[in-house]
């Protein structure tokens, strides 16, 4: 399969400057929407008032040099800050779901939002097969059947199947860094989550590695919402449909969101002056 | 010629008082007597573990000379039939051992995943020095409150209620008086807990991040990331902190003299009173004729010794293969 | 996946089934899992209750049933022959602390420059210390005593003098800190930056000098607490002294006769069914940990302020 270095959305048309896709509710993937989200940890607001949509069936790249709150402003989906003593202001929605609302439990928000990190992280005291179900077992799955039929499926989408079908009892650290890669893709897929969080998941990885998870992000892209961080801008260009810029505020201490349009526009002739320095390699 | 320094050394030349004092220095012998020291010091103690094992071979030789191996397993004691009960306190020592590593490994993992998983930072890092602390009290002062606090408890109180519970029937039955194995089972996972909570702790705590982040994006609870992912990682160095735990239960003597009853006989509960090894030696070097009766003492000594010694030598490896692990 | 039978409004796509059973799965399971966690958390926390509550209970009644037993007369006379009331632990609470002084004095400068070879030697000699310093530490301290008793007082014995004494237990506890004093002084040392040993070795200072101006300067803080925390561990031994100091009950000095010292004192006393024996016992108990104790705080206040003035 080819990958489409320039995607254009073949159905509901985008609109406006500020990204905002107007669809009926796919099957397929739920809307992500942030609405002026502020992430603070103690006394430094690290990322401020983020208004920004994930769009289903969509890739959405947050692109911007480090520390401007891309991958902060991730984790505000899947509630991960919860741990680490952030405090997330603003609202956040998977589809119809409030993800911070006071009765809404950060489990069930995380088995609709799955994560992939940027170091293949599968369980290393784990086999292939322990790790695609991994997810469904945490979530009370037990049925044998059901998990098998999960795994394969899963492994199937993560293009991995092929590769370990006869040996999914081995050690999930047998594999290259590229395919854990993968097998941390089945892992959060086989949970079927309508949003697949993606930061930066080719970093640690080398180019032909890096190219087979790009070619696997747009196949997927038709089912689930993707909303993926990356601090390569090419990568960016390759496998997105829409673009989100951030970088330092004016106190060099904030990250914003700058700008967020369609990827093409935003890389060819972008609204906002900043976007353009950060683009054409003058700042960051 | 132009310089940017501030000012132009002068050329280099001996200044004489230096050369003078340099060469007196070179003449005293401080570097060789700098090495005697060294080397003095490494001797002293190769000569010290040199001394103690062959101490221990030729004091028990007589012993061995005169009993055979039988030495090692026989039950009973009897002299004139060359027998000498070492099985019994084999079987002591390990019965010991294994109360207080069941009792050990239970609290203290549990405990580890408290502190290290579950509490909150500020109070984590205060109880577990509280935790360390009862290292620091000397045996004889826990054998001390065993054997005056625990044992009239355990008498009056926890060995009665212990029998009433169905299960532990087959091995708790007979009258509870006091001094007992499981008396010393449980003395012994109090000296223990330390070792195996702060190695497991550590064990716990050295688990990646990523794994741990990679349960909770899942949708798992936090006992639920403990279960799939901190404890699977903290496998090898909780393993570490059981087999050093077991190396230092086994090597404790005073504390478990004092409340383990003395007998010669295999209990057949673990009510009953018993003897370990190092009970055994001592509560019967004292009174033990010079000559075969102290040389059977002695080889219970060595037995005692090779015995830690391989279990310690084995934690100890089980740790360093660890290290190596989480470095590569 | 088929367990999942679609109810009116529910998704009819392959997806949206398979989304829905594991949305109902999760949502379902959840009140489970979540007590479950509260559970282990509760059992943990009752675990570290566990955990705390052996030390708390030895300490209450160490000092519950040690404190009114102490008084001035306790810490200063001589014990009364037994069912005498009165007397007291002074020659036990002299004899701990010339027993112990000796040996650190005898394990601390043999530790100390067995330390200094290690971290010069590289090779198979020096591992195979090393490995013995480890296993020496897990020994059973009743095995040094016997070993002790064997070498320092039984007739034949290498270095025998025939008879107890207060010298050989201090042999017994030299023998018993060395390997602690290794370790502890190989690892203050070998913090030392090696820059630091090096740059005094380039200007050609001897290695002595370097030893004493650069490393043990730099280490003193690490070596000072070592060494006091394996005399804090040595004055609660028993074993070792049981067959070579044995105990007395004179006050005395001599080192070459048998002394008193307090781990005795507890252990016999306190194994005695009479409860003015085990009074005395508790009373000793009490001022032994309070030894320990100090010697614990000195030993790591010590490094702190040495460690300020290093810097």
């Amino acid at each position: 399969m080819t990958i489409d270095l320039d995607p254009t959305p073949s159905d509901a048309p985008i609109d406006g400057h500020d990204g905002t896709v107007v669809t009926a509710p796919t099957p397929g993937g739920a809307a992500v929407s942030l609405r002026d989200v502020s992430v603070t940890f103690g006394k430094h607001r690290v990322v401020r008032d983020v208004t920004l949509d994930l769009a289903p069936k969509r890739v959405t790249a947050l692109v911007g040099p480090s520390g401007c709150g891309k991958t902060t402003i991730l984790r505000t989906i899947n509630r991960l800050h919860d741990d680490t003593g952030g405090r997330v202001s603003g609202r956040v929605t998977v589809g119809d779901l409030d993800v911070y609302a006071r009765d809404t439990r950060p489990e069930l928000v995380r088995s609709r939002v799955g994560m992939v990190f940027q170091r293949p992280n599968p369980f290393p005291t784990m086999s292939i097969f322990d790790n695609a179900v991994a997810g469904l077992r945490l979530n009370g799955v037990r049925n044998k059947k059901v998990l098998r039929e999960a795994a394969e499926a899963a492994l199937h989408h993560a293009a991995l199947w092929d590769l370990v079908k006869d040996r999914l009892s081995a050690p999930a650290l047998k594999l290259s860094g590229g395919q854990q890669q993968r097998l941390c893709i089945a892992r959060a897929l086989a949970v079927e989550p309508e949003v697949l969080l993606m930061d930066e998941p080719c970093s640690a990885l080398d180019p032909i590695a890096t190219a087979k998870i790009e070619e696997l992000i747009t196949h997927l892209a038709s089912e689930v919402t993707i909303g993926l961080v990356t601090h390569n801008m090419f990568q960016a260009t390759r496998v997105s449909h829409v673009t989100a810029v951030f970088l330092l505020g004016e106190d060099r201490a904030t990250g914003e969101l700058v700008e967020v349009g369609p990827t093409a526009q935003i890389f060819d002739r972008p609204a906002d002056a900043r976007t353009l320095a950060y683009v054409s390699g003058q700042v960051g | 010629m132009t310089t940017l320094l501030e000012e132009v050394p002068p050329p280099l030349a001996p200044v004489p008082g230096v050369a003078r004092a340099l060469r007196r220095r070179r003449r005293r012998p401080g570097g060789r007597l700098y090495a005697v020291l060294r080397i003095g010091g490494a001797l002293v103690f190769g000569a010290v573990v040199v001394a103690l094992v062959t101490t221990l071979v030729s004091g028990s030789s007589q012993a061995f000379g005169h009993f055979g191996p039988s030495l090692l397993w026989s039950g009973t004691y009897n002299v004139t039939k060359d027998q000498y009960p070492t099985g019994v306190f084999i079987v002591g020592t390990l019965v010991t051992t294994a109360v207080a590593l069941v009792l050990a490994v239970a609290v203290g993992v549990a405990t580890a995943a408290f502190l290290s998983e579950l509490a909150p930072r500020a109070v984590a890092a205060p109880l577990s020095v509280a935790v360390d602390l009862i290292a620091a009290v000397p045996s004889i002062v826990v054998g001390l409150w065993g054997l005056l606090v625990l044992s009239p408890a355990f008498a009056h109180h926890v060995e009665p209620f212990l029998k009433r519970v169905p299960v532990l029937e087959w091995l708790l039955h007979g009258p509870a008086l006091g001094p007992s194995m499981l008396l010393a089972g449980v003395v012994l996972a109090v000296m223990i807990l330390p070792t195996v909570v702060a190695l497991s702790r550590t064990a716990m705590a050295g688990v990646d991040v990523a794994d741990r982040e990679a349960a909770r994006a899942l949708g798992a609870t936090r006992w639920q990331v403990v279960r799939t992912a901190v404890i699977p990682g903290a496998r090898s160095g909780i393993e570490a902190s059981v087999t050093l735990g077991m190396g230092r239960a086994m090597g404790e003597t005073i504390a478990v003299a004092m409340v383990i009853g003395n007998t010669y006989t295999i209990p057949h509960s673990l009510l009953a009173p018993g003897a370990t090894l190092g009970s055994a030696v001592i509560n019967n070097f004292g009174e033990a004729n010079p000559g075969l009766d102290r040389s059977a003492v002695v080889a219970l000594v060595l037995v005692l010794v090779a015995i830690t010694a391989l279990v310690n030598v084995g934690g100890q490896l089980l740790l360093r293969a660890r290290a190596r692990a989480t470095r590569t | 996946m088929t367990a999942l039978a679609p109810g009116p409004g529910a998704p009819t796509d392959a997806i949206g089934v398979r989304r829905a059973f594991v949305r109902e799965r999760a949502r379902r399971s959840l009140v489970r899992r979540r007590l479950a966690s509260r559970a282990a958390l509760v059992v943990c926390a009752g675990a570290l209750a566990a955990s705390l509550a052996p030390l708390v209970g030895l300490v209450a009644y160490t000092v519950g049933r040690g404190w009114p037993v102490l008084d001035g007369a306790f810490l200063t006379h001589e014990p009364t022959p037994p069912g005498v009331p009165g007397g007291g632990i002074a020659n036990a609470i002299v004899g701990s602390v010339v027993i112990v002084a000796l040996g650190a004095a005898m394990a601390v400068p043999v530790g100390v420059a067995a330390a200094m070879f290690l971290l010069e030697r590289r090779g198979r000699i020096a591992t195979t210390l090393r490995f013995c310093a480890d296993v020496l530490t897990g020994v059973p301290s009743i095995a040094i005593g016997i070993v002790a008793y064997d070498l320092l007082i039984a007739p034949g014995g290498l270095l025998s003098l025939g008879h107890y004494s207060g010298l050989s237990g201090s042999v017994a506890l030299a023998v018993l800190m060395l390997p602690i004093v290794v370790r502890a002084s190989e690892a203050a040392m070998a913090a030392v930056p090696a820059e630091l040993r090096e740059a005094g070795l380039a200007l050609g200072v001897r290695r002595s000098r370097v030893m004493r101006s650069v490393v043990l300067r730099g280490a003193l803080a690490g070596l000072v607490t070592g060494n006091l925390l394996a005399v804090a561990r040595a004055v609660g031994e028993t074993a070792p002294l049981l067959f070579t100091a044995i105990g007395s009950q004179l006050f005395s000095l001599d080192p070459t006769q048998p002394m008193a010292a307090m781990p005795l004192v507890i252990y016999n006393d306190g194994t005695q069914p009479f409860p003015a024996a085990q009074q005395i016992a508790w009373g000793t108990a009490l001022v032994l940990l309070a030894l320990v104790l100090v010697l614990s705080v000195t030993a790591r206040a010590a490094a702190a302020r040495l460690n300020r003035r290093a810097r």
